[in-house]
């Protein structure tokens, strides 16, 4: 049996999964498994509808080796200077102006100190790539940098600020396109860690509250299995008998211990997005310890199995 | 004022590797040998906060895991939503009006807000204020989990490139040509020189009471010019001064290994060499109480079970460990490896007090003499 297939029994979650897209946005703090889910995304919904887009920031290097090589899914990468290229071009409606103009002297100091251009240039590549596969699923691998909500405010924050104007209009599109709640999703992935999981439950309100997003998935990775009740007792007993043997159950309960409060931690954490308290978070995942690298096969099995792809 | 600079540690490493609480064990461990330290977190956590007994805000604060080392450990986990007033507050101390006009700038209060960059800048000059005013042995700096996390090395460097060159008079006096009806400046035409072309085409981007707006923050923040510079050349010292030293974070997940990787041909253009590149949740070898249990389990199928399972993840935790040690032996075989376990607890002040016993041999190495 994979080590996938255990633990479902776990989910917090009875309710049908809302369905997702056209554009998904996984979200969460770095090393929590983001592209892993991302892939897996994008691999069921390219198995569904025989296409789908994943979107990687960065070198793209862990979404290629995670989807694998024979997958079907287009895999597009976001490169922040090229974004901005892209970006300045289609506002000057000429590759070559843009090009004088990121050269400028003044230009590019400003640019390099004031980066919210550079991420909303990021976010219209987004849009971009996205607009090359209409009718499919396109799923975005989100950067861990910065709090996943300020990538999601931006747009709207441009908008505004820039109360006419191309820029204004760069901005409108991609919140019209990117970022409105009829759109797109949100994925938020998180780990069963006190620190990681208490960040999370905020940044779940806040993308609720403040940009009225709440998540439609909430994938907490590295689920630990339970264990037997009886092999607490027995462990004990082994305590009570003292000795080199006694010595070694302390150790094992320790360890016990600690996976059943990683998981008992998360459970009650989690209460505290339960819809009886107005959250509107319904969806939400315990995707167990799997401590090899899976493959976005494997997530994309994992999630159909479960009704969330 | 000059300050006294400290030996600086800056740990940095890809995501999720326990980057933040190897600061904080690393700081520790420091206390415990009787040093006065302070610990930044760039990334706060909350809970490590607590755990630490402190707030997240702009002030250095006492921290404290142990009893025994209270006073000698500090922290300073400044807030990210703060960084925009908190950035200006400091630059504009003693200036209230300035400070209230520029908090008012649409253009400030957007660009520093959405900048992801901003929160470590700020972090920077916070660092910079605080060794200023109190003298600490070592400064452990905890990076934002990311690739570009070295970044900010050069981020002071690059305002002051801002402030100081010629681009921020230019754009000041670029505004003063948008005339006041608000009429953007004229096409030049095919044949007008370069700069002529780049105003016009700054015209086309920007709307003109924008370009006034900005003008008016770059000619705000060329009031406090000198005390930017100040404070630049302090972080400076302290990110690529004889003392600094780098520590790399890794730990066998994701793209931990790749990210290392990256980050140490980073440092190597900034002439930096590290001084050991930490393996977290590496086990190296079984515990000897597994051992001593197998041979009891017999006839306990609950336990038996309990005791396979944990078997397993430690195992595979080690093949891991193994293969991302073999991979950095391989691409950076030159620095140092420290190996350290998996901590199993749920607290984490807990976690810290342990990481920071198993780093304890090795920091002559890490923290120098």
């Amino acid at each position: 049996m994979s080590q996938v297939a255990s633990g479902s029994q776990a989910d917090t979650s009875g309710e049908a999964h809302t369905p997702l897209g056209p554009l998904v946005l996984v979200t969460g703090k770095g090393g929590v498994g983001k592209t892993s889910i991302a892939a897996g995304l994008a691999e069921a919904a390219a198995r569904r509808d025989g296409a789908a887009m994943l979107i990687e920031f960065g070198d793209g290097e862990s979404g290629k080796r995670i989807l694998g090589r024979n997958s079907k899914v287009i895999h597009r990468v976001v490169d922040p200077r090229v974004a901005m290229e892209m970006a300045i071009a289609n506002l000057l409606g000429s590759t070559i102006l843009a090009k004088l103009f990121l050269g400028n002297f003044a230009v590019r100091p400003m640019l390099r100190a004031a980066p919210a251009m550079r991420e909303l240039a990021m976010l219209e590549c987004v849009r971009l790539y996205a607009d090359e596969v209409p009718g499919k699923l396109v799923v975005v691998d989100m950067p861990a940098t910065g709090h996943g909500l300020t990538w999601l405010r931006l747009p709207v924050q441009m908008r505004d600020m820039f109360a006419s104007g191309p820029i204004h209009d760069l901005a409108a599109r991609i919140v019209d396109r990117l970022v409105a709640p009829s759109r797109c999703s949100v994925v938020v992935v998180t780990l069963p860690e006190r620190l990681v999981l208490s960040e999370t439950v905020e940044l779940c309100r806040a993308l609720d509250r403040e940009v009225k997003l709440p998540p439609a998935r909430l994938v907490v990775n590295r689920f630990p299995s339970e264990l037997a009740p009886e092999a607490w007792d027995q462990t004990r007993a082994l305590i009570a008998r003292g000795g080199p043997e006694g010595e070694a159950a302390k150790e094992l309960l320790r360890v016990m211990d600690a996976r059943r409060t990683a998981r008992e931690e998360t459970l009650t954490i989690l209460r505290e997005l339960d819809p009886k308290k107005g959250s509107h978070v319904t969806s939400k995942l315990l995707f167990p310890e799997s401590l090899e690298d899976l493959g976005a096969i494997d997530v994309a099995s994992w999630l159909e199995a479960r009704g969330a792809a | 004022m000059s300050a006294h600079i400290p030996t600086t540690i800056i740990c940095a490493g890809g995501g999720g590797v326990g980057k933040t609480t190897t600061s904080a064990a690393l700081a520790l461990a420091l206390a415990r040998k009787g040093k006065t330290v302070l610990v930044v977190t760039v990334d706060p956590a909350r809970r490590l906060a607590h755990a630490m007994g402190v707030e997240i805000d702009e002030r250095v604060q006492p921290a404290h895991v142990e009893p025994e080392v209270e006073g000698k450990l500090f922290a300073l986990m400044p807030e990210p939503r703060r960084s925009t007033p908190t950035f200006a507050e400091i630059l504009f101390e003693g200036r209230p009006d300035d400070l209230a006009r520029v908090m008012k700038n649409p253009v400030y209060l957007t660009m520093a807000d959405a900048a992801a960059s901003m929160h470590e800048i700020v972090s920077l000059v916070l660092i910079a204020r605080a060794v200023e005013k109190q003298k600490f042995d070592y400064l452990v700096i905890d990076t934002a989990p990311s690739r570009n996390a070295l970044d900010f090395v050069s981020y002071p460097g690059r305002l002051a490139v801002l402030f100081e060159g010629r681009a921020v008079g230019w754009l000041g006096g670029l505004a003063r040509r948008v005339n006041e009806e608000g009429e953007s400046v004229k096409d030049p035409g095919m044949f007008a020189g370069a700069q002529a072309r780049i105003e016009a085409l700054f015209a086309r981007i920007l709307n003109p009471r924008l370009l006034r707006e900005l003008a008016q923050l770059f000619a705000d923040l060329a009031l406090v010019k000198d005390r930017f510079a100040e404070l630049a050349r302090t972080s400076e010292t302290l990110l690529l001064g004889s003392r600094s030293r780098y520590v790399l974070v890794a730990a066998p997940s994701g793209s931990a290994q790749a990210d290392a990787i990256f980050l140490h041909k980073k440092l190597t253009k900034l002439e930096q060499r590290p001084v050991g590149v930490i393996l977290n949740r590496s086990d190296e070898s079984p515990p000897p109480w597994l051992e001593v249990l197998r041979k009891s389990a017999g006839g306990w199928p609950a336990l038996g079970a309990a005791i396979a399972q944990v078997d397993l993840e430690l195992k595979t935790r080690r093949r891991a460990g193994d293969r991302l040690s073999d991979g950095l032996k391989k691409a950076i075989g030159q620095v140092p490896q420290l190996r350290t376990p998996t901590i199993e607890a749920a607290d984490p002040a807990v976690i810290v007090r342990g990481l920071a016993t198993a780093l304890t041999p090795s920091l002559e190495q890490l923290a120098g003499r």
